[in-house]
């Protein structure tokens, strides 16, 4: 029958199930091309992964996502991890679903495969999408000893371990300096302001804090000066 | 959907396909209806529809009305998925609605470039490679097959354009399956001579440059979505008095806009100062807006030649009709262009300038990095930065171990600790690396070498002739564009062995990559060139069908995004080979290099969510 075009498999594989042959209809639904047709009554029959596997093919992402959808719910997570470790799409897939819907399913995917810095990054967005000071520094701090334990990204590690002292500085010039914003700043940023708003000291500290080095300092203070129209 | 039989390539029935599609779509829902649209869809939809012919169809943009009962219609763009289904039946609404699909697709931008207006093909692509734009573009192109036949021959090159070629073969057999009968149908086309598709992936260097034609810099500067850019209205001028007669139409705003309020042009073809303009060097631009005023100068002037009646009512409809219009938007172009002036001569952009051309001239030195560091700390934006340092990672294979740490620092502590993941999401795509990964066996294997092709490719060169141009190294005045250059070499081939000097003797008839496929394997990715044959008697049935047209069609699908400064590169190639082809640009959307960054970007934006 090969060869021939117009022949629905499909639905002779439909025939073949229902009278029981299962072996026959798998066999049968490899000659349909049209995807479409094919992962549904698939995923009919119980045949899972060959389903997931004749959707990857069929380049339709939204075809694979519906039996990941289908695959997420029936199996244990476990297996679920298992089934989609080896098929990069369908790994993508989920990683890029879970990213806005679901990031306790991000963090287990990623324990599950190790991958440090991908689990330490969920958590740092996170700590970004936090309102609350405290809540935030502690999942930094968290997301710091991720990177610490993955060796690989120790710049990182510090780099968040500087934004944590970082922010403390901010929080307290708050307190210090009223009714002027300084959390979430860079660290150029806060010096700018700092020497815009004329709190050289704070300026010079957070300089030395911060190891800058001292071209950059000079031209953040003289376009500082320049905002605030002091020409020394 | 019935695709009519075409003898010629126009891609205005795309759009007027497009249009009918929607009203029937439209009128499918009877009586008054409100309408609702995804964000994202609202612009491309500008492009195909009027708010005044919605309108027509009955539709008044009220968005929810709490309380009353409505009949709520869905209306999936392209398409419905059993995964939509799925979830509105999880959500327990699935009964309640009447789902329908509107299979919008490629969007013509202007005759020559079909767009698929899709803002996350990028990300979709490089960043999270879930890849449904390659589905989608698969889909569009096989639109153009069925209605033009097949292309005969497919040329390519990237891991991604692999897949869409994949993809696109695929569905030729299951577009078989669906009906024998129309096996005709999928014959060679003897309209279309081939298509070219080229991956973004195998030149990021591009559009990380800064755009130096006119409409790439209005790009670069003001940001063009949709063929739209947001002005003020100061910049819009006198075109402000009469919104209906301004050059471009203007969208939905009131006439009385209130200073320092900005509105949205579109920027389009069919406005004849804009298309003198957009596709040249920002040098040239004073003088063609010069010669411009002069000639809509000589226009108004006419009116002296004609005496009688008759001859003076020509006059006014024929003449002063376009002549009023060109004014008003010579005004607005005048105001454009002064404003991009200022920006160019900005200190910033001269350094930024500095540092790219001599990049891609291949001048590697110290200087780079303290001209670098200087702009971090005189504080330009994280786009500039970031484009210039992943250009420098692009074209060098990553920076040093040291001076990567450096950079990184300086980033972080210049715009936010939060950018750890901006650096991240640039590491993956390759587009920001450390030397001991970029340069791995593997990497190096599979990256784009610009160090080797520079000189056969002829990417640098220092004498352009910005005005009247002899080659597309004009629009970036020193760069030639490394992706229209391998499009160049499909079909411009003596051309470019000209200056490849080292593939001599090439038959100008030989096809696909053939005489550069040394060249392109420096290129990242795969390399394909596939010929789709049909059967002998449904070819010549085709043949006798569409008539035999000596001028032929070259499709070139940009994966990932093109710049502008590419297409005004693909139509300075398409006026010269305009006896022999029709150069028709397709893509899944217009790409700019802060664009690029944006999409890294994303995840540092984390805001807390506002209660």
């Amino acid at each position: 029958l090969s060869g021939k075009r117009g022949i629905a498999f499909d639905e002779i594989a439909k025939s073949a199930f229902e009278e029981g042959r299962g072996r026959l209809a798998t066999q049968l639904l490899n000659y349909e091309p049209r995807a479409g047709r094919q992962v549904p009554l698939l995923m009919s029959m119980e045949e899972d992964e060959i389903a997931l596997d004749k959707a990857i093919e069929s380049t339709d992402s939204d075809l694979v996502f519906y039996v990941l959808l289908h695959l997420k719910k029936k199996l244990p997570i476990a297996t679920f991890f298992r089934i989609i470790n080896d098929r990069p799409l369908a790994y993508s897939l989920i990683e890029s679903s879970a990213r806005v819907m679901d990031t306790e399913l991000l963090k287990d995917l990623y324990y599950q495969d190790d991958r440090k810095t991908d689990g330490a990054n969920v958590i740092l967005r996170e700590s970004l999408a936090q309102e609350n000071f405290t809540t935030r520094i502690d999942k930094l701090k968290l997301a710091s000893k991720l990177l610490k334990d993955s060796k690989d990204h120790l710049v990182d590690a510090t780099a968040l371990e500087e934004s944590i002292k970082l922010l403390n500085i901010q929080e307290s010039l708050e307190r210090d300096i009223f009714e002027e914003n300084f959390v979430g700043l860079s660290v150029n940023e806060t010096i700018f302001k700092l020497t815009r708003l004329g709190f050289h000291p704070r300026a010079n500290k957070i300089r030395s804090e911060f190891k800058m080095p001292d071209k950059r300092f000079w031209w953040i203070k003289l376009r500082g000066l320049v905002a605030k129209r002091e020409w020394a | 959907m019935v695709t009519e039989r075409a003898t010629e390539f126009d891609p205005s029935k795309i759009k007027d396909q497009a249009l009918r599609d929607l009203c029937s779509v439209l009128e499918g829902v009877r009586g008054k209806k409100s309408l609702v649209v995804d964000k994202a869809l609202s612009g491309p939809l500008g492009l195909i529809a009027q708010s005044s012919l919605l309108q027509a169809t009955q539709i008044k943009n009220t968005p929810k009305i709490p309380g009353q009962d409505l009949e709520h219609s869905l209306f999936f763009v392209p398409r419905r998925t059993p995964l939509c289904d799925r979830i509105l039946e999880d959500e327990g609404v699935f009964g309640d609605v009447t789902i329908n699909e509107y299979p919008l697709y490629f969007i013509p931008l202007e005759p020559d470039v079909l767009s698929l207006e899709l803002d996350d093909a990028f990300e979709d692509l490089y960043l999270h490679k879930t890849y449904s734009s390659i589905f989608n573009s698969a889909k569009a192109l096989m639109l153009l097959q069925q209605q033009y036949g097949l292309f005969p021959r497919i040329t390519g090159q990237g891991d991604k354009a692999k897949k869409l070629l994949d993809a696109l073969l695929r569905m030729r057999n299951e577009a078989a399956a669906e009906d024998a009968s129309t096996s005709m149908a999928l014959a060679p086309s003897s309209i279309i001579e081939n298509l070219v598709i080229i991956d973004r992936e195998t030149d990021f260097v591009t559009p990380f440059l800064t755009q130096l034609t006119y409409e790439g810099l209005i790009d670069e500067v003001f940001g063009i979505n949709n063929s739209h850019v947001e002005l003020e209205a100061s910049i819009i001028g006198s075109a402000m008095q009469n919104p209906v007669e301004a050059t471009g139409r203007s969208v939905g705003a009131p006439p009385a806009t209130p200073q320092g309020k900005k509105r949205k042009v579109l920027l389009e073809g069919s406005d004849r100062v804009f298309s003198d303009l957009r596709n040249i060097n920002f040098s040239a631009v004073p003088g063609i807006l010069k010669k411009t005023a002069l000639r809509i100068d000589a226009d108004f002037k006419k009116k002296d030649d004609y005496k009688t009646v008759s001859e003076m009512k020509t006059f006014v409809t024929k003449v002063l009709g376009p002549a009023q219009k060109d004014r008003t938007s010579l005004s607005m172009h005048f105001n454009i262009a002064e404003v991009i002036q200022k920006h160019i001569n900005t200190e910033l952009f001269e350094k930024t300038l500095e540092i790219q051309q001599s990049l891609i001239a291949g001048y590697s030195s110290n200087q780079q990095h303290e001209l670098l560091t200087e702009l971090i700390a005189r504080g330009a934006s994280l786009e500039t930065v970031l484009r210039l340092l992943c250009l420098y990672s692009c074209i060098n294979t990553g920076f040093k171990p040291k001076d990567f740490d450096l950079f990184r620092r300086e980033i972080l502590q210049g715009y936010g600790y939060e950018h750890v993941l901006t650096l991240d999401a640039l590491e993956k795509i390759a587009l920001l690396q450390s030397r001991t990964v970029a340069g791995s066996t593997a990497a190096a294997a599979s990256r784009t070498n610009y160090d080797y092709l520079r000189k056969p490719l002829k990417l640098f060169s220092e004498n352009v002739n910005e005005s009247e141009p002899d080659d597309i190294v004009y629009v970036y005045s020193v760069y030639a564009p490394l992706s229209v250059r391998l499009v160049q070499c499909v079909i411009q081939k003596s051309a470019m062995a000209q200056a490849a000097r080292g593939a001599g003797n090439l038959n100008p008839n030989s096809a696909g990559w053939k005489g550069f496929e040394d060249l392109v394997k420096n290129v990242s990715g795969k390399t394909f060139d596939e010929v789709q044959r049909g059967e002998d008697k449904a070819v010549r049935a085709r043949m006798i069908l569409d008539g035999q047209n000596d001028k032929k069609v070259t499709v070139v699908f940009f994966l990932g995004g093109i710049t502008y400064t590419e297409i005004a590169a693909l139509r300075w190639i398409a006026k010269q080979e305009d006896s022999r082809r029709q150069i028709i640009i397709a893509t899944t959307g217009i790409i700019n290099g802060n664009k690029i960054i944006q999409a890294a970007t994303t995840d540092a934006r984390t805001k807390p969510r506002q209660v």
